[in-house]
């Protein structure tokens, strides 16, 4: 990889409790993320997935491993108070429910909520939210409370309160998981904007398969280990690797895939399963109507 | 329902009360209120129901959101109503049945109370609630406890409690309502049967709301702590506070009243405390 | 079999004040008996106020309700019974669960409805084994749980009430692929064993075409569409005009009709897809 902006290496973490013991997480992990890249981490509930992001900035601390972000090794011993902090300025995080994320009751006074603890200059924390504000398209908004908002306009709120603390990387912890179809559209939109137009590095932790469609790059987590990591469409390929530890594919790759299972063939080829959006997947199918 | 409190709540606008310093305004709050209690005779009462109806006139608070505000007070106006009517004893008898006399002093005394309540809460909250940001007031709090810090008293950590039990509020609200609906659906009867049943059948609402503001609180925690808090050390603020000529005027404005109502107290009336 | 009726019911939020909202406006719609209904919507559109009128909780503005030909609020005093006739379970059921077992909270419906014993046992453990409770996790603290088997405690309490329609606000929210078919196959096999009625809201096309046999779509406090679950997937232009969408599936069977292939209409399943593909193919195999 060319400039990984993030680097783990045999990362180990288990939780302990008396009951059950010593109960691992995540195994003996090893991933890179590329500065820049929007990349999506997809597994089911309990693979270990919001772990590992919990990791990533410290609210957790792994029992053994090395994490290194934008060229600070933060599993360091070393590691002193202020580049924590650094840390977690650098790497902002949006939660799953999007009413415990919010500090204030004035949708602009949350916003401000992290460059205050930043200790920033009143006059350019009024820019940064003003300008967090419209990049997330909810500058009308400003001095709404957060209880009149709808779940999907709560999280863009959630997420112009990190980019105002301006960070390199912005996490998604199941942040779609609460929201309507709509609200989800609303931030996923949000999330691509923010990686192809500010070349924020994202990692977006979901169980939808379509978001983890959109992204360059799909990790699939499982049992605490990498499963699948590749394009999506090459991902997307593995069917029954992925129902088997209970994910969906897209129903155009399972269509193809049942079709091959029903032996058939494509001029004595089997059909590629890559063929993720309707239209490709509609090409694939005439052709083979033709060649009967 | 339960949602319907309006209480506490913030009704955002535009107009002179809006925009004076929340610091003055809590100081304009507790002048105001002294200066309630100092009314003593018609003239003094009646130059304070019209400060209160100025208060309402310039803030444009409509008066239905107020009379709703006035809901949960309706007891507490009955009940010295009440007290005031039958055991204030005076020189006018108005009515005397078996052991119970009605003095003139006593319906002067029980509306002359009414105004004073009704006054205080219009006054508190069109003066700091319904037109102050819940940030603002603990803003200005913070402000003038500051000195406070000097004793050693954690006043930042106490405004930045009271802000997230305001942001919360509505949220639990809501949250107790559903749940509420929640139990009755599963046949819990919150209306029915006597005291202690009834306190029972608060155990499947209060064990579930208690349980999510523990999720809600942990959760928070971790949100705040991701973005960067670590208490008042060190912290800025987006607006910061100035007190203007408008904040000055104002309390002037005040003093005036205050100056005024005592003046009133001078005069001499037929009916007063 | 029980069927619901609404004649001409609106609901109004906060009447006579500034913040009045009209949730519902004049519907009328009869869900029928012995099938599973799936109520859509945009969020707003009215079918959560829908919900909580089906069992008493909430009285309409006017309009009247019928459970089973009777009026609910013919007698205010009896509406309670209805609540046990129409189980309703709320969108993240979870967060109601109180008591210190899983069996005790299961039990706590039929306890109001003040069954004897014998009888609350059973139905207990019938509805946990419907929603895939093993009997092992019956005396654990529901606290204990994960999310996924949270829910399905907080199901099986509404389930065990043996309501004679069952309505679920999003018993899938938020969950995983595989949380999902567990929840949404549990009651469908319930449904499918007593014969009920079911009613499930849900936002997720996929998952309202494969469980659902028949649809009702909301839209602006009123009823946009109702029809079989074939009949409305085949709308799918109406769909979209209102916010909503078709599965994948059935977007792909349009793109091949328009194609010129001469796939059925009312496809919404892979399978129906995969079996209307193989009829072709063997077809224009057959005619060479």
């Amino acid at each position: 990889m060319k400039d990984p902006f993030i680097k783990i290496e045999n990362l180990t973490f288990a939780y302990t409790d008396e009951e059950n013991g010593r109960n691992e997480v995540l195994k003996n992990l090893n991933l890179e993320i590329e500065r820049g890249s929007l990349v999506a981490i997809l597994g089911h509930n309990g693979s270990g997935k919001s772990t590992l992001a919990k990791l990533l900035n410290l609210i957790l601390i792994p029992q053994s491993g090395k994490i290194t972000i934008d060229g600070l090794d933060i599993t360091s011993p070393d590691l002193t108070e202020e580049q924590l902090f650094e840390n977690r300025r650098n790497i902002g995080m949006v939660f799953q429910n999007p009413d415990n994320q919010l500090v204030a009751t004035i949708v602009e006074e949350d916003i401000a909520f992290g460059p205050e603890n930043l200790g920033i200059e009143p006059k350019e924390i009024r820019k940064r939210v003003d300008d967090a504000l419209a990049t997330v398209g909810m500058t009308e908004f400003a001095r709404h409370s957060p209880h009149q908002l709808s779940g999907g306009q709560k999280q863009r709120i959630a997420i112009a309160g990190i980019i105002a603390m301006m960070p390199k990387c912005i996490i998604f912890d199941e942040s779609t998981a609460m929201l309507d179809p709509k609200g989800r559209r609303e931030v996923m939109d949000t999330i691509i904007r923010l990686n192809r137009e500010f070349g924020i590095t994202i990692l977006h932790i979901t169980h939808y398969m379509n978001e983890a469609a959109q992204c360059d790059r799909v990790v699939v987590i499982n049992e605490g280990e990498i499963e699948l990591d590749g394009k999506p469409k090459d991902v997307f390929t593995h069917v029954e690797q992925l129902q088997k530890i209970g994910l969906d594919v897209p129903q155009t790759a399972e269509l193809l895939y049942e079709l091959n299972c029903a032996g058939i063939k494509n001029n004595g080829k089997p059909l590629p399963l890559g063929r993720l959006s309707v239209d490709e997947c509609a090409n694939e199918i005439m052709s083979l109507m033709e060649s009967l | 329902m339960i949602k319907d409190i309006t209480l506490g709540q913030y009704f955002p606008g535009n107009t002179v009360i809006h925009r004076l310093d929340p610091r003055a305004k809590i100081i304009l709050t507790i002048m105001y209120i002294v200066v309630i209690f100092f009314a003593k005779n018609l003239w003094s009462f009646m130059l304070v129901v019209a400060s209160a109806l100025a208060l309402v006139l310039i803030s444009k608070i409509s008066y239905k959101t107020l009379l709703k505000s006035m809901k949960p007070l309706i007891f507490v106006l009955a009940f010295t109503t009440f007290f005031n009517i039958f055991w204030t004893e005076g020189d006018v008898l108005l009515v005397s049945i078996w052991k119970i006399r009605i003095y003139l002093e006593g319906i002067v005394y029980a509306i002359m109370m009414i105004i004073r309540i009704t006054a205080l809460l219009i006054g508190t909250t069109i003066i700091l609630t319904y037109t102050t940001s819940p940030i603002m007031l603990t803003d200005g709090l913070e402000q003038l406890l500051a000195p406070l810090r000097k004793i050693k008293l954690p006043v930042h950590e106490f405004s930045m409690m009271m802000t997230i039990a305001l942001r919360f509020i509505p949220t639990l609200i809501e949250e107790t309502d559903k749940i509420m609906s929640a139990q009755k659906a599963r046949g819990a009867d919150f209306t029915t049967g006597s005291l202690a049943k009834r306190a029972k059948a608060l155990v499947p609402i209060l064990i579930p709301l208690f349980i999510s503001a523990f999720r809600r609180a942990d959760e928070l925690a971790t949100a705040m702590e991701c973005r960067c808090y670590h208490g008042g050390e060190g912290r800025t603020r987006m607006s910061i506070l100035h007190c203007s000529f408008k904040d000055a005027a104002a309390l002037l404005v005040m003093l005036l009243f205050g100056a005024g109502l005592i003046a009133l107290n001078q005069l001499p009336c037929a009916i007063s405390l | 079999m029980t069927e619901i009726e609404l004649k001409n019911v609106s609901y109004v939020y906060s009447l006579d004040t500034p913040f009045m909202k009209t949730a519902l406006d004049d519907v009328s719609l009869t869900i029928h008996g012995g099938v599973i209904t799936g109520l859509m919507g945009h969020t707003g559109s009215g079918k959560s106020t829908l919900v909580q009128l089906l069992n008493g909780l909430n009285k309409p503005t006017s309009g009247q309700v019928f459970v089973g030909g009777e009026d609910i609020w013919a007698d205010p005093k009896q509406v309670r019974k209805f609540a046990f006739k129409v189980g309703l379970v709320f969108q993240y059921p979870e967060y109601q669960l109180f008591e210190e077992t899983v069996r005790k909270d299961i039990a706590f419906g039929p306890t109001n409805m003040e069954l004897d014993e014998s009888e609350i046992k059973r139905r207990v453990e019938e509805s946990a084994e419907f929603c895939g409770i093993a009997p092992s996790l019956l005396e654990k603290s529901p606290f204990d749980l994960s999310g996924g088997q949270k829910r399905r405690v907080a199901i099986a309490g509404v389930m065990a009430m043996e309501p004679e329609v069952l309505v679920l606000d999003e018993p899938a929210a938020g969950l995983d692929p595989r949380g999902r078919e567990e929840i949404l196959g549990g009651i469908r096999d319930y449904q499918r064993r007593r014969g009920s009625s079911v009613v499930i809201v849900s936002h997720s096309m996929e998952d309202m075409a494969r469980y659902s046999d028949e649809i009702i779509v909301m839209s602006h406090a009123k009823v946009y569409m109702q029809g079989t679950t074939a009949e409305i997937f085949e709308r799918a232009d109406e769909l979209c005009a209102v916010g909503l969408s078709v599965p994948q599936i059935t977007e792909l069977m349009n793109t091949l009709r328009d194609r010129g292939l001469d796939v059925r209409r009312g496809i919404y399943t892979v399978d129906d897809a995969k079996a209307e593909l193989l009829r072709l193919i063997s077809a224009k195999r057959g005619a060479k």
